[in-house]
């Protein structure tokens, strides 16, 4: 943990600072990200949140407006198959991203920019793990081509 | 205590006290002596000038001491009600002295020096005794040298200490020198497991072990500098869901060490006033001395003091511990001797949390048979609506939580940026925001500064939002113009060690808050009809404690069961500790009452789907189909079956606890396995429990089993030796009967995960078990004619499957029903009207069971009780003009809330069912034409976040 923080630190010296953008479903991936600071696991700060009910809710015409105005990454999360609390809504999320990923290609985004993945409400671990990777990858890739302001820090 | 403070069926009355009580179950009148505060109630706003004016200081008590406080005080932070009292022994004002800074600083006129109290009668129904538990004294054991020795404190203090808002602000210094401790050593069953008197009580407290081990992360967490950590225990008791994996996890630790061994005594270095810990490490029989700069006693639970007042008062007995005495002729923890009298929690001996909130739960379906319905809410009282229709004006209320938030946030450069939003015209920040002087702060603010939008920058929403939209609607606000922001959770609480970056992270959250409550529309709750009746699906202890509590209460309950009887495992035992109650003979009485009641049994039944919502479930099942308007799970957990562990299946003579249990059934009391009165028995301990492979948690039930069957076998002459890795013999009276298998000559030898015992033997009979006896370091052979593997307890994967499939409720890692709160919520799932009861969430003894067969039943009737159950607005709506009734929403939708209707003559359109939908908006975001709106979580709601967060950013 001790370590992570680190790494954070280091990392506002002089390293690209990613802007990241999650959308995290209500019942188990927000619920994730909750349980990982129940426990304290310390994890990267370079990203927001915005809640949904559901990652189905997810349009491509959100993620891609988000690339659009500079974000270097874009995350969905949502429960694990067969955990949604709406039944399916995370296979049509499925859906939905296969679409995402087709325009984010036609944007001329490197594709793992954007990623689509699964913290149950219990995964406190697995949130923190997934979100310092996701950070560590985006920062490797550097800013995206659409955002004319990274930040340097 | 919030929301017990702010039900308008719920009169709290604190600092008061039981003095009379008579009549009978339905009809009892009850004087409470209600004692002197000092401070006028009505008048006190919690506002606490008095207290600066004050010019006594004490001890505080809630800081054990370690803090002080004034005379006039608020015993807690968020205590309930939020009044002052005075503590008239330390004031300065009586017949001799005449202080009056209090009365003097009390601008609402509300300090009563004359105050004397008042006499309360009441008429009640039934009565639930919740009275908790007092802390050991750790003095008591002079070897120890609590109160001697500076640097030795109890659990009790350090929980204080570890508090962001205790006496040293949750630094962890020595009180000696208030220097950064280098080694803290832990010492388990202090005045816990005594025997003796100086050891203090016989039973196990069961929650100090947990709590140790939470204590070492969170004193790891809080000085990462620190060198050692030194656990010294008998039995490491992690039992209880996720404890055994909480416990695995800090194995992970390399600061923190366990040491099995009880310390015989404790010195103190004059010098250094360092701490030394005399101990026998019974692993390798070392004895030692052990220099460390800090020991925390882990204090055990006594009864409280004030318990055989009380039980005179209600005419109950306590037991020979001091807690009052349980009823056990129904099984059940919650009964006590006298009819409408009924028990929870730590009243009635040690429980943990989860267990205390089922049985507090429990407690209130028993003691509702005796109360006469009123209805939950009182008048309606109207609250004309604020006008929210001009411009938005948000108000932004920024919470310190003590310092969970404020000690890494920068609370001041918060507020500074806040006021610079657009649109925020109010900005404001308060200690605890939840509180009832921060909820009041809020509302005041909202109505004196003309605010439209509310956020709140505090905790999650997932468990605040209800209080501060509550609060909203209190002051004519619609509830869903506020917004919470989790600068807790998500931002303090996991980038404490950027305070900087985390404070400029919870800047931009905020922004996106107030970007989003711009947007925010009142929206109104709509409620609909009830089917009074419940389904409870698994007819075990469980499943008919629930059914039958219903039906007391003229509920319409269904009871399904897949066996064809009911009674679930109870029939598959002989006796049930910890009263040796025939198991046959509970599940024949239980059986009976449920045959002789109005529930509506059916046996040899499964269900087969489930469609529908809260108070309007339809049911389908293999006999019959049917409405009901709540849903109890109550279908229990499998038995772990061995594979080739420990020679089983090999070795006719290797059986499971079951097994024997059957055997022991048959027998009808002579010990006979297959005919012979076997001479040796050996219990293996942990079979299918404790294993990352097979089941990585403690189930908890098996060593009282093994306790109890040894007991059994040693009475008929039978050696017994237990294999174990620790004796978890947490529960009711469980602890005593191991200290009564070992007096009747029962072995116990501990064995480890890296060394298991190795069964030996010919042919297909086993003959002995090896074990390696780690304190001899020798390896023993034990004899034995039958070898008993304490099998774990597993989920019943079918039946658990299945209805996930059908309820979608979600299941933990270990493959149990997952309930809403691990703590708070141990009976609810996150589906509205689907409960949880018995083993299906997680291993539990009869007692156990039978208290949440109970506290489901409660949860149930607060449903079921009423006409109509109101519905979230928060669902999708179809602005039909933009609909080309193309029908994917239709075709979509798991919950067929949208359907194709006639709009006008020869024009379709889709419209949606809201007491169908849950809102989860994947229509909104398929829909091609965006006709559908997604209330709450707009489009424009979500597009206004991202261009507050990447247009502008900070």
């Amino acid at each position: 943990m001790a370590v992570r923080t680190q790494q954070a630190k280091k990392k506002t010296k002089k390293e690209f600072i990613p802007n990241i953008v999650v959308f995290a479903c209500n019942w188990c991936s927000y619920a994730g990200a909750d349980n990982a600071g129940t426990n304290r696991m310390q994890h990267s700060p370079h990203f927001r949140v915005i809640r949904t009910m559901c990652s189905g809710r997810v349009t491509p015409g959100f993620v891609l407006k988000a690339f659009k105005l500079g974000a270097d990454g874009v995350l969905v999360s949502g429960c694990h198959f067969g955990d949604c609390h709406y039944i399916f809504g995370n296979y049509k999320a499925v859906e939905q991203f296969e679409k995402t990923k087709g325009l984010v290609k036609t944007l001329g985004l490197d594709l793992k920019r954007v990623r689509l993945e699964w913290v149950s409400a219990a995964e406190g671990v697995r949130w923190a793990n997934l979100i310092d990777e996701f950070v560590g990858q985006i920062a490797e890739l550097g800013p995206s081509p659409l955002n004319h302001k990274p930040k340097y820090g | 205590m919030m929301d017990a403070g702010r039900h308008p069926n719920i009169e709290v009355l604190t600092n008061s006290e039981l003095v009379r009580f008579e009549g009978r179950a339905g009809n009892f009148r009850a004087t409470v002596k209600k004692y002197p505060r000092y401070v006028d109630e009505a008048l006190c706003t919690g506002c606490g000038q008095c207290v600066n004016d004050c010019p006594v200081i004490v001890p505080n008590e809630f800081e054990v001491g370690m803090g002080a406080r004034k005379a006039i005080y608020s015993p807690f932070p968020q205590a309930v009600p939020n009044t002052y009292i005075i503590d008239r022994v330390n004031c300065l004002n009586d017949q001799f002295l005449v202080c009056t800074n209090c009365q003097k600083s009390c601008d609402r006129d509300a300090i009563r020096y004359d105050d004397i109290g008042e006499e309360i009668e009441l008429h009640v129904g039934a009565v639930v005794v919740a009275t908790g538990f007092d802390v050991y004294e750790a003095s008591r054991i002079p070897s120890y040298g609590y109160g001697l020795y500076h640097n030795v404190l109890t659990n009790m203090e350090l929980e204080r200490v570890l508090n962001a808002s205790g006496p040293t602000r949750g630094h962890i210094v020595r009180p000696s020198d208030h220097k950064v401790p280098k080694k803290i050593a832990f010492i388990q069953c202090v005045g816990s497991r005594g025997e003796g008197k100086e050891a203090g009580c016989e039973y196990c407290s069961r929650f100090c072990c947990m709590n140790a081990v939470k204590d070492c992360m969170l004193v790891k967490q809080h000085e990462p500098d620190i060198e050692e950590l030194l656990l010294f225990y008998i039995d490491l008791r992690a039992a209880g869901k996720g404890f055994e994996e909480f416990y695995q996890r800090s194995l992970d630790m390399p600061e923190l060490k366990y040491i099995r061994g009880r310390p015989s005594k404790i010195m103190e270095d004059p010098e250094t006033k360092d701490i030394f810990v005399y101990v026998e490490d019974v692993e390798t029989g070392k004895v030692d001395k052990i220099r460390v700069s800090m020991a925390i006693l882990s204090a055990g639970a006594v009864a409280a003091a004030a318990n055989p007042d009380l039980a005179n008062v209600l005419g109950i007995e306590l037991d020979e511990n001091g807690f009052f005495e349980v009823e056990t002729r129904y099984g059940s923890p919650l009964h006590t001797a006298r009819q409408g009298v009924y028990i929870c929690g730590c009243a009635a001996g040690v429980n943990d949390v989860s267990d205390s909130v089922s049985q507090g739960s429990g407690a209130a379906a028993e003691a509702e048979k005796f109360i006469e319905k009123i209805p939950v809410e009182t008048e309606p009282v109207e609250i004309k609506e604020l006008d929210t229709s001009g411009p938005p004006k948000v108000g932004v209320f920024l919470c310190h939580c003590g310092i969970n938030i404020a000690g890494v946030l920068d609370i001041d450069s918060l507020k500074e940026y806040a006021e610079s939003i657009p649109d925020v015209a109010y900005v404001e920040n308060n200690l605890f925001l939840c509180s009832d002087e921060g909820q009041r702060l809020m509302q005041n603010k909202v109505v004196e500064h003309g605010l439209n939008r509310v956020v709140a920058a505090a905790c999650t929403p997932r468990t605040h939002e209800p209080v501060f939209q509550e609060s909203c609607e209190q002051i004519g606000l619609n509830p869903y113009l506020f917004e919470m922001v989790n600068v807790r959770d998500q931002c303090s609480w996991v980038h404490t060690g950027v305070p900087e970056i985390a404070t400029e992270k919870a800047k931009e959250m905020i922004k996106l808050g107030v970007a989003k409550a711009r947007h925010l529309q009142p929206l109104y709750r709509k409620s609909i009809p009830v089917n009074q009746s419940a389904l409870i699906i698994g007819g075990g202890v469980a499943g008919m404690a629930a059914a039958l509590e219903l039906d007391a209460q003229g509920m319409k309950v269904y009871l399904i069961e897949k066996e064809g009887r009911l009674g679930g495992r109870l029939n598959n035992l002989t006796r049930v500790y910890p009263a040796n109650l025939s198991a046959f003979e509970l599940a024949r009485v239980m059986v009976e009452k449920v045959k002789a009641s109005r529930v509506e049994a059916m046996a040899g039944t499964e269900v087969t789907g489930i469609t529908g919502y809260v108070g309007n479930f339809d049911v389908a099942t293999t006999n019959g189909n049917f409405k009901v308007g709540t849903i109890v799970l109550a279908t229990g957990a499998g038995i772990y079956e061995p594979k080739d562990e420990f020679g089983y299946g090999k070795f006719d003579n290797v059986i499971t606890n079951q097994e024997l249990e059957d055997i022991l059934h048959d027998t009808k009391g002579k010990i006979q396995i297959h005919g012979d009165t076997p001479k040796n028995v050996v219990f293996i301990q942990c079979v299918g429990s404790r294993d990352a492979e097979t089941n990585p948690g403690c189930s908890r039930y098996c060593c009282p089993t093994t306790i109890k069957q040894a007991i059994r076998l040693r009475e008929s002459g039978v050696n017994v030796t237990v294999l174990h890795r620790d004796m978890r013999t947490v529960g009711a009276k469980a602890e005593e009967h191991y200290r009564r298998a070992r007096e009747l000559g029962v072995k116990f030898l501990r064995y480890t995960p890296q060394r298991l015992p190795l069964v030996t033997g010919k042919d297909n009979r086993a003959t002995s078990v090896e074990i390696l006896e780690l304190a001899l370091d020798r390896i023993l052979d034990v004899d034995t004619d039958y070898v008993v593997l304490a099998a774990g307890m597993v989920p019943n994967e079918a039946s658990t499957a299945k209805l996930q499939d059908i309820l979608k409720v979600p299941r933990g890692a270990d493959g149990f029903f997952m309930e809403r709160h691990a703590k708070l919520g141990p009976v609810e799932t996150t589906s509205e009207g689907v409960f949880l009861a018995g083993c299906v969430s997680g291993p539990k003894d009869i007692a156990d069971s039978l208290a949440q067969g109970s506290a489901a039943a409660a949860k149930v009737a607060s449903i079921i009780s009423r006409d109509t159950v109101n519905l979230e607005p928060t669902t999708c709506i179809i602005e039909p003009s933009l609909c080309r009734a193309c029908s994917m929403c239709v075709d979509m939708c798991e919950y067929h809330a949208p359907s194709l209707v006639d709009i006008a003559p020869g024009l379709r359109a889709a419209q949606i069912n809201q007491a169908l939908c849950k809102g989860c908006g994947t229509c909104a975001s398929w829909c091609p034409t965006g006709a559908i709106v997604a209330l709450h979580f707009t489009d424009q709601q979500i597009n206004s976040m991202l261009d507050a967060l990447l247009l502008d950013r900070v």
